[in-house]
């Protein structure tokens, strides 16, 4: 009775698993997922192997591992909570000490077998050991100075070390995660007042010291794009136009001119959106937005399903993540945030972020399968 | 585990609640937040796609489409029986259009690895490129070979803004021997564009006309320019190509000469090696048929910019092949002036012509001698025997009777002293002196001596080639005050009347003919034409470049040859031809060639023969018979 899996304590068997499953979210991700390859071969102008069927290779890849993921008992996973927190930790030291350079960042961990991105690793790793972590909080140290500090530790350590590769947009991502989800786990308002003061402090002092010249010279351009009319307010210059010349309907697919053109620089991976709004206009580019929110309203509704704080935590958490890829992502293609190299997930080429993005989906789904399940609290 | 649960059971499931409770408002708080961020997108989205759409649509045709000026092309120069003496032909060149190259100093370090640029060609490219706006095509190189060419077309992905094209250049297939007519073509100067607001002259690879016909018919040749949609990409390659009929460039017209390039080609090849000039006109229309000067220079050679080492070799030749000797060119008209001088004696009447003058080879005026060519005289001579033999004393003498104003009046009658603007620059007037002239010029009165020396086309006079073939034309139509034209345009000329009495006229021509076909003429030959017996009219001319030594006289030394060249005398001739009924009137003019007797009346004779063998006269070249 204790199924066909491993460490599994639910009870319940695989076929019950399946039936149980919420369908509904991986049809949501895979018909995302066929958007990005659709995209992916027009922005290579109708090449399939130039990452559109790598995209949709890795799509089926990362989709079984979902479902693995999903299926496998969520105590598993909140068991492996602190271990794989630490264990991208080490994997973030590591990059620092022998990380293979990409780019002039040093974000790449060379495996031998396979590079992985430790980074990506942290931001599941993250969510999961937040929510294990307000899971065992005994609920007056939420706003405690012991359980502040102890939530601020999680979060400012791999944020240091990201920094440091540098990789300015997964550090504002990991950071916002983890601010979500400390807000989330109840920390008092007056605690968030004190901290919006400390930033409107810090702020201005992180953009002086804590960023890299090019970094700042982002944000520079973005604030006043003729500083630099070729650079990199060309980027958003031609993605704007790329963006508002498709009108409401668009250009048709494949018709695209500022794609066929090669106007909009990484137009297969950050800026997949601009193919997306310039073929197919408002409509495609509000169809787009509104399956990202069909799945970020599933996923609150999964949440709210599960019973135990970790499982709540750990899918509102990704799923903060999610939105927060997609925020970042969209308003840099539109223009309302500097370029920071965040992909649009599920839609831009690139394999790390597949996979990391539907493994964080296969824990949603494992958390709302086994919602029931009563999860022990180590009480700290 | 579950013992400790137990343990705090109570108070746990109160906390557990209430953090429930704030976990499920929170995350509503955080939903109407992010749905707050996607109507933010959603916003911006109707914003770009929708309220500014139009503008977008726009900006991205600009960044799509380009527009190219399509350059005319420019019209050709033909002679009178079209053949072409100005053509267009395919040029290889390749240009730079900054906008289109990201890292303009990469892309010419790039090409100059395959095109050899020196300093001097970097200079102006940079020059160009800080000039003009940026889409305008920077002229790389003209005129590169072929093998150039593919090389450059194979590496022209490295080579952003780089654009290998076929354009058109101009040629000028007869060479040199148009040269001075046609003029040259450059690129449009300061003040040229100041002048003229075509947006042509600021294309740096458009080229108007410098000087000669090029740039007297320039508005004709030009066409107007057309442009070309293209478009482009990111890198600035032309990927399409849209063309419009409607904005085709407009090809310049075709401009036809009077001239015929066939008796052109003749004429230089008279020359050989001697510098003059020569006009051969029609003496009942005024069309010049040949307008040369030689030696001359390639005209092609200016196309794409003269050399330093062609510039100094053309400056430091003492026969100054630039110079467009043939109506730039003042020379003393000498003997071929005592036409003139005979018809003002007949029409002032003080002269019969049956004056008899007996000439001792030289005659007093107060304390000068003034000498005839003839150092042992004449003896005596009548009007038409002075024009014959060119008799200076006969001259010398009815000068003084009439003077010099009558003289120049019939000179000014006759063409000379004036610019006859035949359409190109570089004309000149020449000199026709007479009292008021003097005065006003050297602020001296006229004297006696100054008569004398005009009489014989000496002194102050001063003709060019041009216009010394006006005066024949004029003496031969002997109606009309015929003008010379060289571009065919619109209509044709009409001309005053000459005014001249024809009797007159007559007695002059006869005279004329004398020189030529009497024995003792001193033009004389027997069949001067060789044309099966036609006759031609006309008069030699020497002229003295310098004063001739009381020693020289005496000893003689003067004979060709015993001088260096630049001191030897002018050879100058007039005439036209058929004596009977005039159809071309030539004169000649070989810059120290000797005697007029010599190598201009050599050169008159071929060249009048074979104008009148073009024209139809003599036994003509047999067809090719037809296979029946």
């Amino acid at each position: 009775m204790s199924g066909l899996l491993p460490l599994d304590s639910s009870g319940m068997s695989l076929r019950a698993k399946l039936y149980e499953l919420n369908w509904l979210l991986p049809v949501l991700i895979f018909v995302i997922g066929a958007i990005g390859v659709t995209m992916i071969f027009a922005a290579t102008d109708g090449v399939w192997n130039q990452g559109a069927a790598q995209h949709a290779i890795r799509i089926g890849v990362a989709g079984v591992v979902m479902l693995i993921i999903a299926l496998t008992d969520i105590k598993v996973w909140y068991t492996l909570s602190y271990p794989a927190y630490f264990g991208a930790l080490i994997l973030l030291i590591g990059v620092e000490l022998m990380g293979v350079s990409v780019n002039g960042s040093q974000r790449w961990l060379d495996l031998g077998l396979m590079r992985v991105q430790p980074s990506e690793i942290m931001k599941l790793a993250i969510v999961m050991a937040m929510a294990r972590y307000y899971h065992d909080l005994a609920r007056w140290r939420v706003s405690h100075i012991t359980g502040l500090t102890g939530a601020l530790l999680l979060i400012a350590v791999p944020m240091a070390l990201i920094l440091h590769q540098p990789d300015l947009g997964t550090t504002l991502l990991l950071g916002a995660t983890g601010v979500v989800i400390v807000f989330l786990a109840g920390v008092s308002w007056r605690i968030i007042g004190f901290a919006s003061v400390l930033m409107a402090v810090g702020l201005p002092l992180f953009f002086q010291f804590g960023l890299k010249d090019y970094q700042r010279d982002r944000i520079w351009t973005f604030l006043d794009p003729s500083r630099d009319p070729t650079g990199a307010s060309y980027h958003i210059t031609q993605s704007k136009i790329a963006l508002g010349s498709g009108g409401i309907a668009g250009k048709g697919f494949m018709h695209g001119t500022q794609r066929q053109g090669d106007y909009v620089p990484e137009n297969r991976t950050d800026f997949v959106f601009t193919v997306i709004g310039e073929e197919f206009g408002l409509i495609g580019s509000l169809l787009t937005i509104a399956l990202y929110i069909a799945v970020i309203s599933l996923c609150i509704y999964l949440a709210m399903k599960c019973k135990s704080t970790f499982s709540k935590l750990l899918t509102l958490g990704l799923m903060t993540t999610f939105t927060l890829y997609i925020f970042i992502n969209l308003g840099m293609v539109m223009g309302l945030l500097p370029v920071v190299g965040v992909p649009l997930p599920l839609i831009s080429y690139g394999g790390t972020v597949v996979m990391a993005v539907m493994a964080g989906f296969g824990l949603i789904l494992s958390a709302h399968l086994h919602r029931n399940s009563d999860l022990p609290r180590s009480r700290i | 585990m579950a013992r400790k649960s137990k343990f705090t059971s109570k108070s746990s499931a109160a906390e557990q609640a209430k953090a429930e409770t704030i976990l499920t408002r929170r995350t509503m708080f955080l939903g109407v937040g992010g749905l707050a961020m996607f109507g933010v997108l959603g916003a911006r989205l109707y914003d770009l796609q929708v309220r500014n759409a139009e503008n977008y649509i726009s900006l991205s045709e600009d960044n799509r489409f380009n527009y190219n000026i399509l350059l005319p092309s420019r019209g050709r120069i033909l002679d009178r029986n079209s053949e072409p003496l100005a053509i267009n032909e395919p040029n290889y060149r390749v240009v730079l259009i900054p906008e289109r190259s990201h890292d303009v100093e990469n892309v010419l370090k790039h090409v100059g690895q395959v095109i050899d640029l020196n300093s001097k060609d970097l200079k102006r490219i940079h020059q160009d490129i800080r000039h003009n706006p940026r889409f305008v095509p920077i002229a790389i190189q003209d005129n590169i070979d072929w093998k150039t060419f593919a090389a450059l077309n194979m590496r022209m992905h490295d080579l952003p803004g780089i654009i290998p094209e076929v354009a058109e250049g101009r040629a000028y297939p007869y060479g040199g021997i148009f040269a001075h007519t046609l003029g040259y073509i450059g690129r449009a100067g300061d003040k040229d564009i100041a002048e003229d607001k075509d947006p042509l002259l600021r294309q740096p690879t458009f080229r108007i006309g410098k000087t000669g016909v090029e740039a007297a018919v320039e508005k004709r040749l030009r066409g107007a320019s057309g442009k070309l949609k293209v478009e482009v990409n990111a890198m600035g390659r032309i990927v399409r190509e849209w063309p419009n009929p409607k904005d085709a460039a407009i090809p310049g017209q075709d401009v036809y000469l009077t001239l015929d390039a066939k008796l052109q080609k003749f004429a230089a090849d008279q020359f050989e090696d001697d510098s003059g000039g020569i006009s051969v006109m029609d003496c009942m229309t005024g069309e010049l048929r040949t307008l040369l000067s030689m030696p001359s220079f390639d005209g092609n050679l200016f196309v794409n910019g003269l050399t330093q080492a062609d510039m100094d070799r053309m400056n430091n030749d003492p026969k100054r092949p630039q110079f467009n000797k043939v109506i730039g060119g003042g020379y003393p008209p000498a003997s071929t002036f005592k036409m003139t001088v005979m018809l003002a004696a007949l029409e002032s009447g003080l002269v019969n012509p049956n004056k008899s003058v007996f000439c001792v080879g030289k005659m007093r005026l107060g304390n000068r001698t003034f000498h005839c060519w003839k150092r042992q005289g004449h003896g005596a001579m009548d009007m038409r025997n002075g024009l014959k033999h060119s008799c200076d004393s006969y001259f010398y003498e009815i000068s003084q009777i009439i003077g010099i104003d009558r003289i120049a009046n019939m000179a000014r009658r006759l063409g000379l002293g004036q610019n006859h603007d035949i359409g190109i620059s570089g004309e000149k007037s020449g000199i026709v002196p007479d009292e008021a002239w003097k005065q006003a010029r050297l602020g001296s009165g006229w004297r006696t001596g100054d008569t004398l020396n005009a009489s014989i086309g000496q002194g102050f006079v001063l003709a060019t080639p041009l216009q010394l073939s006006v005066m024949a034309a004029r003496l031969a139509n002997a109606k009309l005050a015929l003008k010379p034209s060289l571009i065919i345009g619109d209509g044709i000329p009409s001309f005053d009347n000459l005014d001249i009495d024809p009797t007159h006229l007559a007695f002059v021509r006869d005279a004329m003919h004398a020189v030529c076909e009497e024995p003792g003429g001193t033009a004389y030959r027997y069949d001067s034409l060789k044309l099966g017996g036609v006759e031609m009219a006309g008069k030699t001319g020497t002229g003295q470049v310098r004063g001739i030594s009381t020693s020289e006289r005496a000893t003689g030394v003067r004979k060709h040859g015993a001088v260096p060249w630049e001191l030897r005398d002018h050879s100058i001739f007039v005439g036209f031809g058929p004596y009977e009924n005039p159809r071309f009137a030539v004169a000649t003019i070989v810059e120290h060639g000797g005697s007029g007797a010599g190598r201009a009346a050599d050169i008159t004779r071929q060249v009048l023969s074979e104008a009148l063998r073009i024209d139809g006269m003599g036994p003509q070249p047999q067809k090719e018979a037809v296979a029946l």
